[in-house]
């Protein structure tokens, strides 16, 4: 057998053994969570670089070391999950740097971090004021996570509003012009619905290259020609102005009747539907 | 404009409100959100009843702006 063949022969399987492994090793290998994993990865790597190029290696010799390398990384993980003692063994902990919005130094020398390189990690996250760190800890990847003052953090809407309702995630309906049975109806829609929106807008199925639905039944289309402009859903708003308009004529109808009982019964009106738009308005923005 | 077809325009206008509500309740996804479109939909329901009684009496009332 010339010698370009057994390469080939052994790189294809060694591929796919390659491929089967990294399936058992699943996403976490991936994420690169500890030191360990790393090397492993790279190991892994290594040897089965080695083992297809270099003849003078034994396959059987190659796979035994390759089976170890993968099959302890699994053994661990599976351990890990059992016990909480082998996991910080394994996995190492993380190191508090700031607490109560000050710096640990005796933390700092145990894992040897300079001032700089912490200052360094704190602007790769924003922040370029140490005053503004509540609690900052060095993870067992080498990762800063920080938690910043509560004055510093950023606005979300929970801070404005006191109630906001969830937004389920939006489905893709239609992908390179064709329409997605299953997402469809997981938003509770079907095609005739689809079709008659895109009527409305008056782009055809074709034309469309994704296509998403979000919690509202709101669709939002992006076609093949970027030039072609599509209005963007206004239904909602669409409604709060109606809703508005709908309130201020009643109370300009209290105004202008001389009827005791139309007055009081337009006021009532106006009363309602001002509660009314205070109810929806969450929902609606 | 008489006071009977502003009238009668604020009534189309809760017809829309109306529809776009029940539109909303039936498209969304999220159960919160259906409960709230549905409830506002049967309030409007009752609005509209009140302004065609409302409609009622200025047509009897003053006959020459019926239909209008």
């Amino acid at each position: 057998m010339p010698a370009w063949l057994e390469v080939a022969i052994r790189s294809i399987c060694i591929l796919i053994g390659l491929f089967v492994i990294t399936k058992l090793l699943g996403k976490k290998q991936l994420s690169k969570l500890s030191f360990f994993e790393y090397i492993v990865g790279i190991t892994i790597g290594d040897i089965a670089g080695s083992m297809s190029m270099d003849l003078d290696i034994r396959l059987t010799e190659g796979i035994t070391s390759i089976l170890i390398w993968s099959l302890f990384p699994v053994a661990i993980s599976i351990i890990s999950l059992r016990s909480k003692k082998f996991r910080d063994f394994v996995e190492g902990n993380s190191t508090v740097f700031i607490k109560n919005g000050k710096i640990l130094e005796d933390n700092l020398k145990k894992e040897k971090y300079t001032i700089d390189e912490l200052l360094e990690q704190l602007r790769k996250k924003d922040v370029f004021r140490v005053a503004d760190v509540e609690f900052a800890t060095l993870e067992a990847n080498g990762d800063l996570s920080i938690l910043l003052k509560r004055a510093k953090q950023p606005l979300t809407i929970g801070d404005i509003q006191p109630y906001v309702p969830e937004e389920k995630e939006p489905q893709t309906v239609i992908m390179d012009g064709e329409i997605l049975d299953e997402p469809l109806a997981t938003a509770r829609l079907n095609r005739g619905w689809l079709k008659q929106q895109l009527d409305q807008m008056g782009v055809a199925v074709e034309n469309v290259f994704l296509a998403q639905v979000d919690s509202y039944g709101q669709l939002t289309v992006d076609l093949y020609d970027d030039r072609i402009q599509v209005p963007e859903p206004q239904q909602k708003q669409l409604l709060l102005a109606s809703m508005k308009k709908a309130e201020a004529d009643f109370e300009l109808f209290a105004l202008q009747t001389n009827d005791k009982e139309a007055k009081q019964m337009y006021e009532q009106q106006a009363k309602q539907m001002q509660q009314l738009i205070q109810n929806l308005q969450p929902f609606l923005l | 404009m008489t006071i009977g077809s502003q009238v009668k325009q604020s009534l189309a206008n809760m017809k829309a409100i109306h529809a776009t509500l029940q539109q909303l309740a039936l498209t969304s996804t999220n159960d919160e959100a259906q409960r709230a479109f549905h409830e506002a939909m049967l309030e409007t329901e009752q609005m509209i009843a009140a302004l065609k009684g409302r409609i009622s009496t200025l047509e009897r009332e003053e006959p020459q702006y019926k239909g209008m």
